[in-house]
């Protein structure tokens, strides 16, 4: 089957400038004179698309989905690859061609005819187009009066009812309600089904899940991964979950090495965080004689998470460098949720572990298991190092050293109180049980 | 529609005759665009459109208040007509200048102006500056149909002398493409300019300014010539464009046939130059802004 939209190697480059100035020096100089700094937008990418495919792209903000975009709509040029598409191609994007001092009746016509609608068609059909914006008597009123749902409604309503060959669709959908949303999908299952190639970007992985039978993973400008729905969701969490890890101060491979946290490992490995060396003194205080270079949380399974069940057994992870010969010292964790309070505190000394005579630059790795019989929420670890011999003084202290979640699972039942504690219930009958009336 | 395959090299002739079947495929929008622009700036007023008359009304009222009756301004060389109100003469004359000074200055931002539907929305912009264009000139239009008026109202209902509707209003039409042509020129290659260089605008600003004041709106064409200064109206095609008026409008008299010529010349190798030249670059446009 032929292709209707076809990419080839197309990157998509801006050329960023510090101040106006530098723009204009190279222009000047013809060449000569480098100012500015390329910044890659897209990164050599290749696409077929036949009739009839509705493609999902997911990635991170930024990963470059609306520039893909644009440049398929052939609204922005590529720096270098080629474009190709088949038959008429409508994007739509969030509030673009709606002008605010307009009826709603007058920005239909305008954006039709701006879509490259005859005007005739345009009145034929507009007892549809109303019908699916369904916005009732506000067509009469200027768009400045509609809530952004309603806004996006007209916007698509006036797309849908061009039957495009190939519809582009940026995040709009995402400002209105589920029925719209439902009304939404259903429009364009209709299109695909007439050879209508669609092309959605969502952040909603459900409403993608709903439409789409191929999907693609962008992030910072690549194609990570290019295939089914599902297959691609899977990447997208686990690039979310290990980049949001990566900012909440966990060393997690970068996303697209994701599978290498699932390698069998022998024993835990040392890991060092860069970003807890960057602390500022505030977050991080101590003599120096240890350091901690990294905090993980692990789950059931060892595998380094962002996010874990309620009433799952959660281990918190340090990996520890020594500066000094330390004789004696133990190392201390708190979860505090995110009100600041401190819900839970565990320590080595508590447990009656100790580590013992550390020699200067050895390594060590302590693990605190415990059950996350907590309410479900954000919660970070706080983490210290400290030797009897210094009663006062940490050896080091890192605030906020790991960021996590936990989540009600399923099937549980919620944690109302800030923790769980193990609590035995006994009634006593049968004089104990009271009955009204 | 029909299908098309946008390649990123296509044949420059092609593309320019693509780009015009573009234009005459979406008359209805530029239709819609000029409406939309004349309009915008009477919307929400009570007497709405009323005021694209009353606006010129107002304006030949004030500049024959002001002129004729305060200052009491008459020109010796205004030929055979002492009677004549210089606040008509000089309405007549700035009244086409500004459809040159708004377009050009309008066409300058046009394409930043409209950054959406630049940038968001698969849109002809070529249509862009010849809106801008169109605008300027339709909305001088209603100015000049009022001084119409006006001077038949002075020559057939309350009878002054030396007033009267000439026969040559017919080529007003004639004369009014031509300058549609000239503008629209020059919108093409002002809005490409604009969208690179942003600063142009106001340097624009200021040259427009000094052009107002170099053609003979406030004073009449006789006064250089003969002098060393016969330049400042020989290469000013505005200098044609008013005078033209004038003689359809005032004067009764058809415009000299070679200046007519050469202007009619130099307006067509704008617009060829000015669309050529947008089209070769418009692609770039949504990266520039």
């Amino acid at each position: 089957m032929s292709t209707v939209v076809h990419l080839e190697g197309v990157s998509k480059s801006y050329r960023m400038y510090n101040r106006p100035l530098d723009r204009l020096q190279e222009a000047l100089s013809f060449g000569r004179i480098k100012r500015g700094r390329d910044f890659w937008a897209l990164k050599d990418i290749s696409l077929e698309l036949e009739p009839g495919t509705t493609l999902g792209v997911m990635g991170r903000n930024g990963a470059g989905k609306s520039t893909l975009l644009q440049v398929i709509s052939g609204v922005l040029q590529p720096t270098s690859g080629t474009v190709e598409t088949v038959g008429q191609v409508v994007l739509l994007q969030i509030g673009a061609g709606v002008n605010p001092d307009f009826t709603g009746r007058e920005n239909v016509m305008l954006n039709g005819l701006m879509l490259g609608i005859p005007r005739d068609k345009l009145l034929d059909r507009f007892a549809e187009i109303e019908a699916f914006a369904d916005i009732g008597e506000f067509m009469d009123q200027p768009v400045k009066t509609y809530s952004s749902g309603m806004r996006a409604r007209l916007g698509f309503a006036v797309a849908v009812n061009v039957e495009p060959d190939i519809l582009i669709v940026d995040e709009t959908l995402s400002v209105g309600d589920a029925i719209f949303k439902a009304m939404g999908i259903q429009k364009m299952l209709e299109l695909r089904d007439r050879g209508t190639t669609i092309l959605f970007v969502s952040h909603g992985t459900g409403m993608i899940k709903n439409l789409c039978n191929q999907a693609m993973l962008l992030h910072r400008g690549e194609m990570l991964y290019h295939g089914g729905t599902a297959e691609t969701l899977d990447r997208y969490q686990a690039l979310l979950s290990s980049t949001e890890a990566q900012r909440s101060g966990r060393p997690v491979d970068t996303g697209y090495e994701i599978e290498a946290q699932d390698d069998e490992l022998d024993g835990p490995i040392f890991k060092e965080n860069p970003e807890l060396e960057e602390r500022v003194p505030g977050l991080r205080h101590g003599t120096g004689e240890a350091r901690i270079m990294s905090v993980e949380i692990l789950d059931e399974n060892e595998r380094s998470v962002r996010m874990v069940d309620s009433l799952s057994s959660v281990t918190a992870r340090v990996h520890l460098q020594y500066a000094e010969d330390v004789k004696k010292s133990h190392v201390e964790i708190t979860l505090r949720n995110k009100a600041g309070l401190d819900v839970f505190s565990a320590s080595t000394n508590a447990e009656n572990v100790s580590l013992d005579g550390m020699r200067k630059g050895e390594r060590a790795i302590v693990d605190f298991n415990f059950e996350a019989w907590l309410q479900p929420g954000q919660y970070s670890v706080t983490t210290a190092v400290s030797s009897p011999k210094t009663k006062n003084l940490y050896l080091d202290w890192v605030d906020v050293a790991a960021v996590f979640k936990i989540e009600r699972a399923k099937g549980q039942p919620a944690i109302p109180g800030l923790v769980r504690l193990p609590t035995r219930a006994t009634v006593h009958g049968p004089g104990g049980v009271h009955r009204d009336g | 529609m029909s299908a098309s395959a946008s390649k990123a090299k296509q044949g420059s002739f092609g593309g320019v005759s693509n780009a015009l079947s573009t234009i005459y495929g979406r008359r209805w929008l530029i239709g819609y665009f000029v409406q939309r622009e004349l309009s915008k700036s009477y919307r929400g007023s009570f007497l709405g459109f009323a005021w694209a008359f009353l606006g010129p009304l107002v304006m030949i009222s004030l500049y024959t208040l002001v002129f004729s009756k305060i200052v009491g301004l008459r020109f010796r060389e205004f030929e055979g007509n002492p009677q004549l109100n210089y606040g008509l003469y000089i309405y007549c004359g700035a009244t086409p200048f500004a459809a040159f000074s708004e377009s050009l200055t309008r066409s300058t931002n046009t394409i930043r102006r409209n950054a959406t539907l630049v940038q968001k929305m698969i849109f002809p912009t070529e249509i862009l500056p010849l809106t801008t264009a169109f605008t300027a000139m339709a909305d001088k239009l209603f100015g000049l149909g009022v001084l119409t008026v006006v001077l038949g109202f002075l020559a057939y209902v309350l009878r002054w002398d030396g007033y009267a509707l000439h026969w040559t209003l017919v080529l007003l039409p004639v004369l009014v493409v031509l300058q549609l042509i000239f503008i629209t020129g020059l919108s093409y290659i002002f809005s490409v300019i604009g969208a690179y260089l942003p600063d142009v605008k106001e340097t624009l600003r200021s040259f427009v300014r000094a052009m107002f004041f170099l053609t003979p709106i406030i004073w009449p064409i006789s006064r250089v010539e003969g002098t060393k200064f016969e330049w400042v109206v020989a290469y000013n095609p505005m200098a044609y464009v008013v005078e033209a008026y004038r003689d359809l409008i005032i004067n009764g008299k058809v415009p000299d046939l070679t200046d007519t010529v050469w202007f009619a010349l130099l307006s067509v190798v704008l617009l060829v130059l000015g669309f050529m030249l947008f089209h070769r670059v418009k692609k770039q446009f949504a990266d520039l802004i």
